[in-house]
């Protein structure tokens, strides 16, 4: 199958949100779409995870579900059944603190289980709050900022040396784009002319403290991305045509590395999270969960 | 010398191995000609950017490949310590990591380019094994064990252009003697590493004192603990700073073994030298390091109380 053949712009693709395991099993010899995730159904995992484990970083999360929701259903190469397969490609969560949007896909692929995503924070479990690598689908440790996007250049820069057509996706926060590791990793795709990789920078314009143009103005984000040697896009990361067209197009490019600037809300999703800051620290009471979970049913 | 031998490990294993890349961060200049020459596509200067060169040597080591980072220990590993730490030693990743220059080498550059405090710095770290060869036998030993490893590794480089300690090649990393013991005189002992091991050398042969060279100090050997506990008197000396380097690490076996009361002089209840399996509470966490509240009633109960030679 070549690689346009794997290209589905606009389809509506058919499949229940919940994957019947081993409904698609892929390799790269045998690609077939993956399924559609429901973003709703993304949230609602989000929040049961957040409310039962009682941690923080909701809206972290809220800000790259149709991002994710769109990488699995209609980029990524991934087997079902084992989410380490030799063939797949490869997302990476630099931004570790939207890690469980990750474990929302993973629950509905079938990585994970209900019950591991009611184990979240609690003792003995795998399921941290920032991305660790022993979770099978993770990938790379980070939630330190500034880790990931290295990471990702030194495996597509590897999968090209072995001419594998697998392919590496970053997910980056704006905040995290404070960090100078990114900016020399940036320059190391380019260099290297990395067109295997593909940087997508949730940008919600807040980072911990503030507005991201108040603690550390990074605009014009997609013009210095652009400078740094990318192909670079821009839309709106909620959007799931506008991007499946922008990565498609970042896609077939070549020859450079690509970016695609998702301009996004932290919160994106329950009415009294969005672009609100808080919800980067607060815990859900009972009340708030509810009222959430209402909103997206 | 040892950078000739260095020189000479890297073009071998570079024939030898497809998967084997270099990364320097534009350091080097000469030591990577031969390299260039013969196996260029297995050379990349990655540029003035350390910190991400250790992560691209982790994506390398997700896909196969056995890569070697080479900078001036002043910048791999200080300059890079949190990338080794999560990138490299959390992950497992066989990569080696070569620290030129270590110490005072650079001593007309000045205190940017010095570096006393790489061994400490990576001695706390999970996964990761610390060499730190006299010569070029002893690289040649390191380099052997660290490409067979299947975890970060990190060869520590002095003064290089210094001629042979031993006389001939070494097979293995643990501690040799320089200046053979006097089987009658148990009374001093030299210990010394990397660039300090020849003049310590010397010196112990004109009067003769008996003086061990260790190359490898994370693990340390067990064998150069019992060699120090028989002697009466023993003297570490190391191009490095004397907190977490090889003294402050045999300092720390010492203090934990049983003194001749049956006791050691000084105990420690604190983190292992791994990380958390799992997430959880924070004494969750601690219990996994048998920390926690329960465990540090244990231990501590048990020590006040024990009589001596019940507990080590």
């Amino acid at each position: 199958m070549t690689r346009s053949n794997r290209l589905f712009l606009g389809i509506v693709i058919e499949v229940p949100s919940r994957l019947t395991a081993g409904s698609h099993v892929m390799t790269p010899q045998c690609y077939r779409p993956g399924p559609v995730f429901d973003p709703k159904d993304l949230r609602r995992h989000i929040l049961r995870m957040a409310f039962h484990g009682q941690s923080v970083h909701v809206a972290c999360a809220f800000s790259l579900v149709e991002i994710c929701s769109v990488l699995y259903s209609q980029f990524l190469r991934f087997d079902p059944m084992n989410a380490v397969s030799p063939g797949r490609d490869f997302l990476i969560l630099s931004k570790g603190h939207g890690v469980m949007a990750l474990y929302a896909c993973f629950r509905e692929i079938g990585w994970l289980k209900d019950s591991d995503l009611d184990t979240y924070f609690r003792n003995g479990t795998h399921l941290r709050g920032l991305c660790e690598a022993d979770v099978p689908g993770c990938e790379v440790t980070s939630g330190s900022l500034g880790h990931g996007l290295p990471i990702a250049a030194g495996i597509a820069f590897g999968l090209r040396r072995l001419g594998s057509d697998r392919r590496v996706y970053c997910i980056v926060g704006d905040g995290e784009m404070n960090e100078g590791p990114m900016w020399e990793a940036f320059l190391f795709a380019a260099h290297q002319k990395l067109d295997n990789l593909t940087v997508i920078v949730d940008a919600n314009r807040y980072q911990a403290m503030g507005r991201t143009e108040e603690v550390l103005g990074l605009e014009p984000l997609p013009a210095k991305i652009e400078a740094f040697g990318f192909a670079t896009k821009e839309c709106d990361g909620h959007d799931p045509e506008a991007l499946t067209r922008c990565l498609s197009d970042l896609r077939e490019i070549g020859s450079r590395p690509g970016a695609l600037v998702a301009r996004t809300t932290k919160g994106q999703g329950v009415s009294f999270m969005a672009d609100d800051n808080r919800w980067h620290y607060t815990r859900l009471t009972e009340h708030d969960y509810l009222r959430a979970v209402k909103e997206l049913s | 010398m040892m950078r000739d031998m260095l020189s000479q490990l890297l073009v071998e294993a570079a024939a030898a191995d497809d998967r084997f890349i270099v990364l320097s961060g534009d350091h080097g200049y000469a030591l990577f000609d031969s390299l260039r020459d013969g196996h260029g596509s297995q050379f990349v200067n990655v540029g003035v950017a350390e910190q991400n060169m250790i992560g691209v040597a982790a994506g390398l080591a997700k896909v196969g490949f056995r890569p070697c980072v080479y900078g001036l220990a002043a910048f791999v590993p200080i300059r890079v310590l949190e990338q080794i730490k999560l990138d490299l030693c959390h992950a497992k990743a066989p990569v080696i990591l070569l620290g030129d220059g270590a110490g005072l080498v650079y001593s007309t550059l000045g205190v940017s380019h010095q570096c006393g405090e790489d061994v400490a710095c990576l001695r706390p770290l999970p996964a990761i094994a610390i060499y730190s060869p006299c010569d070029k036998f002893e690289l040649q030993a390191c380099w052997a064990e660290a490409r067979r490893a299947d975890h970060p590794c990190y060869i520590r480089i002095g003064k290089a252009d210094r001629p042979p300690v031993h006389d001939a090649a070494i097979t293995d990393t643990e501690p040799h003697w320089t200046n053979q013991r006097d089987v009658h005189n148990h009374d001093r002992l030299i210990v010394a590493t990397g660039s300090m091991t020849s003049i310590s050398t010397a010196i112990a042969r004109t009067h003769g004192v008996p003086c061990l060279s260790v190359s490898r100090i994370k693990p340390l050997p067990p064998s150069l603990v019992l060699a120090v506990q028989s002697h009466r008197q023993t003297i570490v000396v190391e191009e490095h700073a004397r907190a977490g380097g090889l003294f402050s690490a045999l300092a720390e076996e010492l203090a934990s073994a049983e003194s001749p009361s049956g006791r050691p002089h000084l105990a420690h209840l604190g983190l292992s030298t791994q990380f958390t399996f799992t997430a959880g509470s924070h004494e969750h966490a601690l219990s996994e390091h048998r920390l926690d509240d329960a465990a540090v009633n244990r231990s501590l109960t048990a020590w006040i109380t024990a009589s001596p030679g019940q507990m080590s």
